[in-house]
């Protein structure tokens, strides 16, 4: 029941999204949107999965709203979009649009395939049942991801790595060199300061216990990862100081890729893991946590790369040079 | 424990509904922005239904304590959605990040982060010159 309740108030919110009108209000309607899909996450059996949505949904949040704050609004984006607003606009041009979707929706909901209430899942029943053995730890999630079907996460994380790369290289770069210990423009307030400084620390400490006890309870390397990039991001609050060597960062993560892609060839596909002999535990749980440290540390550095291109680095110049955009491909300006 | 809607389960109805719902919002929306929020939303609905299929009989989270001897595997929720979904869930991100990241560079071209104005001036950008 109270699943039921959730899925109709988060219907309503995914209504609010698509009918409201200012960009703030679909920033602050899909923070709510995805605190609830968080909940029913939970509801549903998938902590893992809750935890990630909860974090990824604050870090989509925080960058379309640095996006928007920085540069939508000061080139007169937002203006823009209150002016259109404000002109009367004709209502029946959305009419063919909402019966061609609710003729779709129709369609879909009638030729669906009708499930039976039982579905009779091998492959589950197997996993459930052999992966203490097979793979080692308490938690059935971490031994798929890392262990039946690890392919997965090695495309997972060169998907990462490719997403970075792009958006380093797709970001504008006149005005982005980082000169190493520039303050950011903002001045934080003074509370602001003191509350971070005590819980950069806390963040710190979550991130190492997800990770060390992905294995065992839920957690992981995503979530860890998530909790090291929000250190990161609060010492940037803190300081106010854009010291970090991004170029470092890039590297370093490729670097964890390589080795999340050695590790596994090394402990998978030879088979040691799987071997019956005494030791086989204190292996799987070395390989658990140290592939759990590894994912951990590249999602940290590919969201402090992506943090850092949009809060501290992208910014929009001056209104005289703002119709030069220059694409180039020497790659040597980029950074 | 959760039921049934016309013949179709409620955790199979509410994310098509919320499919089409963003999708509607993608073919109507003005912004641009919205439009990748909508995209998320749709990605959303995705997961859920994922997750939903292995959530049918029960809710049990598929983790457990030291010595824990699993008799009845039908009575836990499926760990295999939920390892693909949350990898999902991060590949979603990263194209979230690169849409963002196009949106930016068009923003610095056209100056506007709506659909009409921009293909307006996309249009008059390529026409020839007489």
């Amino acid at each position: 029941m109270t699943t039921e309740i959730l899925l109709i108030f988060w219907i309503i919110t995914a209504i609010w999204i698509v009918l409201a009108k200012k960009t703030y209000r679909v920033m602050i309607f899909f923070g709510v949107f995805s605190l609830i899909t968080s909940v029913i996450y939970l509801f549903l059996g998938a902590p893992d999965v809750a935890m990630a949505e909860a974090g990824i949904s604050a870090f989509t949040t925080i960058f379309f709203i640095v996006c928007i704050e920085k540069y939508y609004s000061r080139g007169g984006g937002l203006k823009a979009e209150m002016e259109t607003d404000a002109k009367p606009k004709n209502h029946f041009k959305v009419i063919p649009a909402l019966l061609f979707t609710i003729g779709l929706c129709v369609l879909f909901v009638f030729f669906a395939p009708v499930q039976p209430e039982y579905i009779v899942n091998e492959l589950r029943d197997q996993y459930l049942l052999m992966f203490m053995s097979d793979v080692g730890g308490f938690n059935a999630v971490t031994a798929i991801y890392l262990g039946y079907r690890v392919y997965d996460t090695l495309f997972e994380a060169l998907l990462l790595v490719i997403a970075v790369v792009a958006v380093v290289h797709l970001s504008w770069f006149d005005q982005n060199k980082v000169s190493d210990g520039r303050h950011s423009e903002v001045e934080q307030s003074r509370m602001t300061k003191f509350a971070m400084r005590i819980i950069c620390p806390v963040i710190l400490l979550f991130g190492m216990y997800l990770v060390l006890n992905g294995h065992i309870s839920a957690g992981g390397g995503f979530l860890g990862g998530l909790a090291f990039a929000g250190f990161v991001i609060c010492r940037f609050l803190v300081l106010g100081v854009y010291d970090l060597p991004i170029e470092k960062a890039m590297k370093l993560e490729e670097l964890v890729f390589i080795n999340i892609i050695i590790l596994p060839i090394l402990a998978i596909f030879t088979g040691v893991i799987y071997i019956a002999w005494d030791a086989r535990e204190l292996f799987q749980n070395i390989y658990l946590i140290a592939m759990n440290a590894l994912v951990g540390l590249k999602v940290a550095f590919g969201f402090f790369v992506l943090f850092y291109r949009y809060i501290a680095i992208e910014r929009l110049p001056d209104e005289g040079e703002i119709d030069v955009v220059e694409f180039t491909d020497e790659g040597e300006d980029i950074r | 424990m959760i039921g049934y809607i016309g013949g179709i389960h409620v955790l199979e109805i509410f994310p098509i509904i919320l499919f089409f719902i963003s999708f509607f919002g993608i073919i109507t929306s003005r912004n641009i922005v919205k439009s990748i929020v909508c995209i998320i939303l749709m990605q959303t609905a995705v997961i859920l239904f994922w997750l939903g299929l292995g959530a049918r009989i029960s809710n049990l989270p598929p983790i457990f304590e030291y010595g824990t001897y699993i008799d009845d595997p039908s009575m836990i929720a499926d760990p295999l959605p939920q390892a693909l979904m949350l990898t999902a869930i991060i590949i979603g991100v990263a194209v979230t990040a690169i849409n963002i990241t196009v949106l930016n560079a068009l923003f610095r071209k056209y100056k506007t982060v709506e659909w009409e104005p921009m293909q307006a001036q996309a249009f008059e950008d390529e026409k020839p010159e007489m």
